[in-house]
């Protein structure tokens, strides 16, 4: 449905400026390699607001009063198809507890690499550099990068924060098989958690030159009662000069993680 | 008979030449066929995609006792490789106990490589020909002073007084090595990918998963108010040579000394299957009397890069501040006592 809705949008939106209105005729722009596989090669952004929730959400204070309309949570309608997570019922209050708690809790506070599929939809763009053996994402968001192996390597030496990738295509979608995640990300600023059984497929469909259709089935028998799925499109950033910039965000959550360990200014000798 | 001799005469000549071949390779040794010619992207581009090693035992400066010698003979390499063996690693922790706990523990993690470079050149350093680090500038010296003494003073008050690879935030040497662009060996990890498109160039170095994503468009550098911690980096092919551009760092990697406006030039030569030949050349008036280029002939792994998370799980940082905190605490109550 979700789908559907997206490939309607983008044709909505590319008959109002003038481009091939069916999708098939979008389809036919698409870059492809000399072999006609789909370039995916590129910077790319989600604009969605699914890391402040990946379910629909409204508008909601910042975690300090101070900060007022700053980093205010900003309303979504959420990536989940039909909206809710199938927590199993002890997940579900973990995840209220990991949301009350989440200025302490969040990973992204702390500048901890985002795991997948939380990197997607990251409010920052990433580049897909494409080859026939590998598939490179690289996130702006703490450097955090992805070797997206083409032919199997065998099962990851252990778990990861961005997990172990393997891809393959179908027809004009990539499909990463993702695996080997650690426990310690998640999905997003309202501390929607998994396990280390969190089983991520991804699915990477052009449905333009400039739009590809992101969707994710997630399995973790340890969490949820079911896998559940999300979609989104990804946009292309087409500015001439875009590029990605640096992101280290360690030098700008050192007070936050040891702070407490610092030398007491009044002992500090001068 | 007639071809028997003449086989004998063909072993005299071989000797004779390898004989001299052994004396002009006591000098330069070649590392590589003229002739070879690289594999090539669909790009036309050189192919020199796949995970390389820079773990190198030859220091980046040519040490004091072969001053005047650019070049090791094959005797010396074999004594000066074993010597730096035992230098950079002594991780056999069944010596005896004071060797195990004293450092062998330790050094068990250790991955300096174990070779010197196939050139058998004595400094990494191939210009200047004395194979040593221009002098510092008046004011890039006044610089280190500053930061050593700084560093003297207040040694662990916060993780900013930490060197930057004990922050995860790019790796450095010890003391003021200063860290990179450019890439330079360390005690692990010493590997990098490269990854190549029709328009970038991808350099991803396992060590805290630094990666830099260079455009080969030829568009500018990045606005000069705009300073990153790897630079900006733009790159080109010269002939057969990737060269990469970086300029836009900080003031806080020095590289050996460096400044904010260094500008470096790597260049990337595939000259053999199994060797990339990096040479970099660091160029900064503000810190180096004179430009100076290293060279190091990387070496081709049958490998992957794994994840290096260095920041999330940065336990050494908590033990680092806490255990000076505890020293402090513990020198007030004997001054109180």
């Amino acid at each position: 449905m979700r789908r559907l809705f997206c490939i309607a949008l983008i044709a909505v939106l590319a008959a109002l400026w003038g481009l091939p209105a069916s999708s098939q005729a979008l389809a036919d722009e698409i870059p492809r390699t000399a072999d006609g596989t789909p370039r995916l090669d590129g910077i790319w952004q989600a604009l969605t607001e699914a890391n402040w929730d990946v379910r629909p959400h409204g508008t909601g204070h910042a975690l300090l009063p101070e900060l007022g309309a700053f980093t205010a949570i900003k309303p979504g309608l959420g990536i989940v198809d039909g909206d809710e997570l199938p927590y199993q019922e002890w997940a579900l209050a973990r995840q209220q507890e990991n949301f009350a708690n989440r200025l302490d809790l969040d990973p992204e506070g702390k500048c901890f690499m985002p795991g997948v599929p939380r990197a997607t939809y990251m409010p920052h763009p990433f580049q897909i550099l494409q080859t026939p053996d590998l598939v490179m994402i690289a996130y702006q968001y703490a450097n955090a990068v992805r070797t997206i192996y083409m032919n199997d390597p065998g099962p990851a030496p252990n778990y990861s924060w961005m997990g172990w990738s393997v891809g393959h295509w179908e027809g004009d979608t990539l499909v990463v098989d993702v695996s080997d995640q650690n426990d310690q990300t998640w999905f997003d600023r309202a501390g929607n958690f998994h396990s280390e059984a969190l089983h991520v497929v991804e699915r990477y469909t052009p449905l333009s030159p400039n739009h590809i259709l992101y969707e994710a089935t997630i399995e973790d028998p340890n969490v949820f009662t079911r896998p559940w799925t999300i979609s989104l499109p990804l946009y292309r950033r087409v500015e001439d000069n875009i590029e990605l910039m640096e992101f280290k965000c360690v030098e700008l959550v050192e007070e936050k993680i040891y702070g407490h360990l610092r030398k007491q200014t009044d002992e500090t000798e001068e | 008979m007639k071809q028997k001799n003449d086989r004998y005469h063909s072993l005299i000549w071989l000797t004779v030449i390898l004989a001299t071949a052994g004396t002009v390779s006591s000098q330069e040794p070649s590392l590589f066929e003229a002739s070879y010619e690289p594999p090539r992207t669909a790009f036309g581009h050189p192919d020199l995609q796949g995970v390389w090693s820079n773990a190198m035992l030859t220091p980046l400066e040519r040490p004091r006792e072969f001053a005047g010698q650019a070049f090791l003979t094959e005797e010396q390499a074999a004594a000066y490789q074993a010597q730096r063996r035992q230098e950079t690693f002594r991780g056999d922790r069944t010596v005896d106990v004071e060797t195990d706990v004293s450092h062998a523990y330790n050094d068990f993690w250790w991955d300096w490589g174990t070779e010197l470079v196939k050139t058998r050149r004595t400094s990494l350093i191939i210009d200047p020909s004395d194979g040593r680090i221009p002098p510092l500038t008046p004011e890039a010296q006044a610089r280190r002073d500053a930061r050593l003494a700084r560093r003297a003073e207040h040694p662990a008050d916060g993780p900013e007084d930490r060197l930057l690879r004990e922050r995860c935030i790019v790796w450095d040497g010890n003391n003021d090595a200063g860290a990179g662009p450019p890439m330079m060996p360390s005690a692990y990890n010493n590997n990098f990918r490269i990854v190549q498109t029709e328009d970038y160039v991808l350099l991803l170095k396992e060590m805290v998963h630094e990666t830099r994503i260079v455009p080969l468009d030829g568009r500018p550098h990045l606005p000069g108010s705009v300073r990153q911690w790897l630079g900006s980096s733009r790159a080109r092919w010269e002939d057969d040579a990737l060269v990469i551009e970086t300029t836009n760092l900080t003031n806080k990697t020095n590289y050996q000394g460096a400044s904010e406006n260094m500008h470096l030039t790597e260049r990337f030569t595939r000259v053999a299957d199994d060797i990339l030949l990096y040479e970099f050349t660091v160029d900064d008036p503000a810190a180096f009397t004179r430009p100076w280029t290293a060279q190091i002939p990387t070496v081709r792994l049958d490998g992957l890069i794994y994840e290096f998370a260095c920041h999330e799980t940065n336990r050494g940082m908590m033990g680092l501040l806490s255990g000076a905190r505890a020293e402090e605490a513990a020198a007030r109550e004997v001054a109180s006592e």
